[in-house]
């Protein structure tokens, strides 16, 4: 069948498509080709750092999926995290479960606390419902404390939790769990890919551009808020979950509100409404402190003292956040699609068929 | 005597900050998460300028303009561009500059604590044992004639009446001749000086540091409690949220006291989500 | 033959950048008359308004050709504020008042200090808006409310008055006591107004010139009486005066006729 040029498809099934045109079906070859070989050229320290990016992703995907393509305003997807931890915590310390089962009722107790978090959202759209999540932000907060205080004395830095074991290997070095997490993130990103494109997908987005005509159409919101809800959850908790493994501490203090704000700007920056956004605005967002560190050294040694360096990383977030809402709203994923299109439709500026002025 | 003391004057930090949201809600509907950060900012503002210049009256023109041109800033540059997206993206923006104010606090500041220091003359006995001294007087007193200022200028004042137009209908008001952008920035440039009054007066009996931002959060929670758009609601639920912090720090356990708004805002949430004195609208207006 | 006051040539607005809402649009307004623009829903009628006030609701309509003048100088584009202040006040179709404020609020906040139109004026106009002074604008009845835009209106000292959709929703005897309140102030106060009407026969009686729209153009155009008595106008406008004798064959064809001006 003879195709109809790279912009114009003939049958849904077309439309549908992942990978659309060829060189991109290439350049994801090439990305999984030297991400596999990556390690081996990598100091421990990069390989910490992709992992935090990684880890990062998980979270970032199911909070795309809630705000990005649900259009439900969530500032509580630190205490998703939360959850995921603390889940880890009872179950490794006090139940002994093993890493393969610990995991998975993360991401069960996850959708659990997703479900209750979730169900606001059928009577509040909008400010209202942020205003619940954050109001559902502190109570799980404040369970978590509470259990983290009656823990017991050694709990003041956190509790540890020992390395992961699956079957009789050891999960432990930066390399062991890169290659663990980029079979995880590789995974969750297909699911979450082929979610999106198919019905769920297709209702979560009429429920974010105008929740009552989607109802008129047929789509039930319950279903559908709430299954957001749950997804979300899960991921962040399964995120949180192998946090907790990975840096073997779990401390209720790392779990603000500001925490929750990070992975908003995340999904800001890269882009709300593409799953390839969330990859691309965990990733930017997590790097950034140590993009902003390195770029202290270049500066004169005077204004790195204290926290003047502390300072502009927070404030960098903010930044961004400001930054691309006002000019780059689509985000980093818009930058990319721009690029993409236009090395498309070269030497044409503009599309064939396209008959408005600009 | 001294539990009603401390409960009004906690009352008053509260419904400044209560009003300066409520009045940017009802100008633009954007719900300011960078309240609590734009007060203590101010206050910081406050000390910094009387420290540099010795005068306290210095510090009131610091603190003015700080008002003035963070406010015609904060709207001009950046709300007045997302007039018409949706809701969320106003309040991220907000959230945005909330972060950049805690790292101001930190690069400026360095985040340490300072307490504002009027002179702190003989206190004032009351009867029942209290003692008010000229800090919680000044805050009293304060709070009092900015609401009364803010009534009869929404009331009786041309200003006012147009205000409260382009408040609900900000295409008609323009087409009326009325200049929106003038009116809006005067909104944030009087909830930025709310604010600032706010966090001025909490750094005059508390301090100033990272940590006290949060009672930007307890003046959300008096805002929505009483109501979103109302003003009245906003001395109302301040009242309500510091009597409960007050009675949660003396009888239950001081560490709550920190949660306490928010589950006061799940209770409101589930009971009754506009407020006691806001309209009853559709809860997702932008 | 002095200059127009306002004269609209070739406008075309588009919405979204594909719909195009109106095309090649000229129109002529001359100082100190009453023009109406009539036309069937969606014609365009409303769109032109906008464009000329400065009206358009997003960000995704936009003005693609043509020129708006106004006294000879161009004022396509201008901000709603920047419009009003050159004298051009809209009355819009819906939202025309400040349902919140009072009757007396609203028409403070119209009223300028410099006002060559007082309050007191437009309680003359329409009395029944002093009596109700202190009630909220919001409760007033749909007729209540019109005079209520209408006052507020003049108040900001209109050199082009354009008001949308007048007569809808109020009952025969309103709409013809509008109507002609509307003549008069017209009348007294030099007031040019253009209007946009449903309601084609209404418009065309107080008003001295008609434009006609349809499918976003302007179809005919001429003196209000040549349009009232135009059959095809009639026929289509205003509900085919009395030609119920006439039933032949030929005369049925007629309604097969494409519109004459399509020809």
């Amino acid at each position: 069948m003879a195709r109809a040029g790279t912009n114009l498809r003939t049958s849904y099934l077309e439309s549908n498509e992942v990978l659309r045109r060829p060189y991109q079906k290439l350049l994801i070859a090439l990305i999984l080709a030297a991400a596999l070989m990556l390690p081996f050229a990598s100091s421990d320290y990069f390989m910490h750092l992709i992992n935090l990016c990684f880890l990062a992703c998980i979270g970032a995907l199911g909070l795309m999926i809630l705000t990005g393509f649900c259009g439900q305003i969530s500032l509580g997807h630190a205490a998703f995290l939360a959850i995921g931890a603390f889940t880890t915590v009872i179950l490794t310390v006090h139940v002994k479960m093993p890493f393969l089962v610990v995991v998975p009722a993360a991401a069960v107790s996850g959708a659990i606390v997703g479900f209750l978090v979730g169900l606001p959202s059928l009577r509040f759209r909008g400010v209202y419902l942020a205003i619940s999540t954050l109001a559902m932000h502190y109570a799980i907060v404040f369970l978590c404390t509470t259990y983290q205080a009656n823990f017991g004395a050694s709990a003041s830095a956190g509790i540890t939790i020992a390395d992961p074991v699956i079957g009789s290997l050891r999960l432990r070095g930066e390399h062991a769990w890169y290659y663990f997490l980029l079979v995880l993130v590789t995974l969750f990103t297909a699911g979450c890919v082929n979610l999106v494109r198919t019905r769920p997908g297709r209702a979560w987005m009429a429920i974010r551009d105008r929740d009552i005509a989607a109802e008129a159409l047929g789509i039930n919101l319950t279903r559908y808020k709430l299954a957001a809800f749950m997804l979300s959850a899960m991921l962040a908790s399964v995120s949180g979950s192998l946090a907790a493994y990975y840096s073997n501490v779990v401390t209720v203090e790392g779990y603000t509100l500001d925490l929750a704000v990070i992975y908003v700007a995340m999904i800001i920056v890269g882009g709300m409404g593409s799953v390839l956004g969330g990859l691309l605005g965990a990733i930017f967002i997590t790097l950034l402190p140590y993009a902003i560190d390195s770029l202290f050294e270049f500066l004169p040694r005077a204004w790195r003292f204290g926290s003047t360096v502390f300072g502009v990383q927070v404030g960098a977030v903010g930044v961004c956040i400001i930054l691309f809402l006002l000019f780059e709203p689509k985000g980093l994923a818009e930058i990319w699609r721009r690029t993409e299109t236009y090395f498309d439709r070269w030497p044409f500026r503009y599309r064939p068929l396209d008959t408005t002025r600009r | 005597m001294e539990f009603v003391a401390t409960v009004i004057i906690l009352t008053c930090t509260y419904a400044l900050l209560a009003a300066g949201i409520v009045i940017l809600y009802k100008a633009g509907r954007v719900v300011n998460f960078a309240h609590g950060e734009i007060a203590i900012v101010g206050g910081y503002v406050f000390y910094s300028s009387g420290l540099m210049t010795g005068s306290p009256w210095l510090a009131v023109v610091g603190a003015v303009a700080f008002s003035i041109v963070t406010g015609a800033f904060i709207y001009v540059a950046m709300m007045r561009r997302v007039v018409g997206e949706p809701f969320y993206v106003a309040i991220l923006i907000t959230v945005g500059i909330a972060i950049v104010l805690k790292a101001a606090i930190i690069v400026i500041w360095r985040a340490e604590q300072v307490t504002i220091d009027v002179g702190v003359a003989p206190a004032i006995r009351l009867a029942g044992g209290a003692t008010l001294s000229y800090m919680d007087l000044a805050s009293i007193v304060l709070t009092i004639a900015f609401f009364v200022a803010l009534y009869l200028f929404f009331t009786f004042t041309r200003l006012g009446v147009q205000f409260r137009g382009t408040a609900e209908n900000a295409l008609l008001a323009s087409q009326r001749g009325v200049n929106v952008n003038l009116v809006l920035s005067l909104a944030w440039i009087i909830a930025v000086a709310a604010a600032t009054l706010s966090g001025v007066l909490y750094g005059g009996r508390a301090f100033l540091g990272s940590a006290s931002v949060t009672i930007g959060l307890a003046g959300l929670t008096a805002a929505l409690v009483g109501g979103l758009d109302s003003l009245r609601g906003a001395v109302v639920g301040a009242f309500i949220v510091a009597l409960a912090q007050y009675l949660t720090v003396r009888l239950i356990d001081p560490v709550l006291s920190e949660a306490l708004p928010f589950l006061i805002l799940l209770v409101v949430m589930s009971v009754r989500p506009w407020g006691l004195f806001g309209t009853v609208e559709e809860l997702d207006r932008v | 033959m002095t200059e127009p006051l306002l004269q609209v040539r070739q406008l075309e607005v588009v919405y979204n950048r594909v719909a195009t809402a109106i095309q090649g649009v000229s129109l002529d307004v001359p100082e100190g008359e009453i023009v109406a623009l009539v036309g069937t829903n969606g014609a365009g009628k409303t769109t032109t308004l906008r464009a000329i006030s400065g009206f358009l609701p997003s960000e995704d309509v936009a003005i693609t050709d043509g020129t708006i003048t106004l006294r000879g100088e161009r004022i396509n584009g201008r901000i709603p504020h920047q419009l009003a202040k050159a004298g051009i006040i809209l009355v819009p179709e819906r939202e025309k008042v400040f349902a919140t404020l009072s009757v007396q609020d609203n028409l403070a906040f119209a009223a300028r200090e410099d006002g060559a139109i007082t309050i007191d004026r437009i309680h003359g106009y329409f009395p029944r808006l002093r009596e109700r002074s202190s009630q909220l604008a919001g409760y007033l009845s749909g007729g209540e409310k019109q005079t209520l835009a209408i006052g507020m209106a003049l108040l900001c000292r209109p050199t082009l008055l354009l008001i949308d959709e007048l007569s809808l929703g109020l009952a025969p005897i309103a709409i013809k006591e509008l109507m002609g309140r509307l003549r008069q102030i017209s009348r007294e106060l030099r007031l040019t107004v253009l209007l946009v009407e449903q309601n084609a026969r209404a418009a065309l009686s107080i008003a001295d010139h008609g434009y006609v729209m349809e499918s976003g153009r302007i179809v005919f155009s001429g003196k209000a009486d040549e349009l009232l008595s135009h059959p095809d106008v009639r026929e289509f406008y205003l509900g085919g005066a009395g030609q119920a004798e006439n039933k032949s064959y030929r005369d049925i064809k007629q309604y097969r006729r494409k519109r004459r001006w399509w020809g």
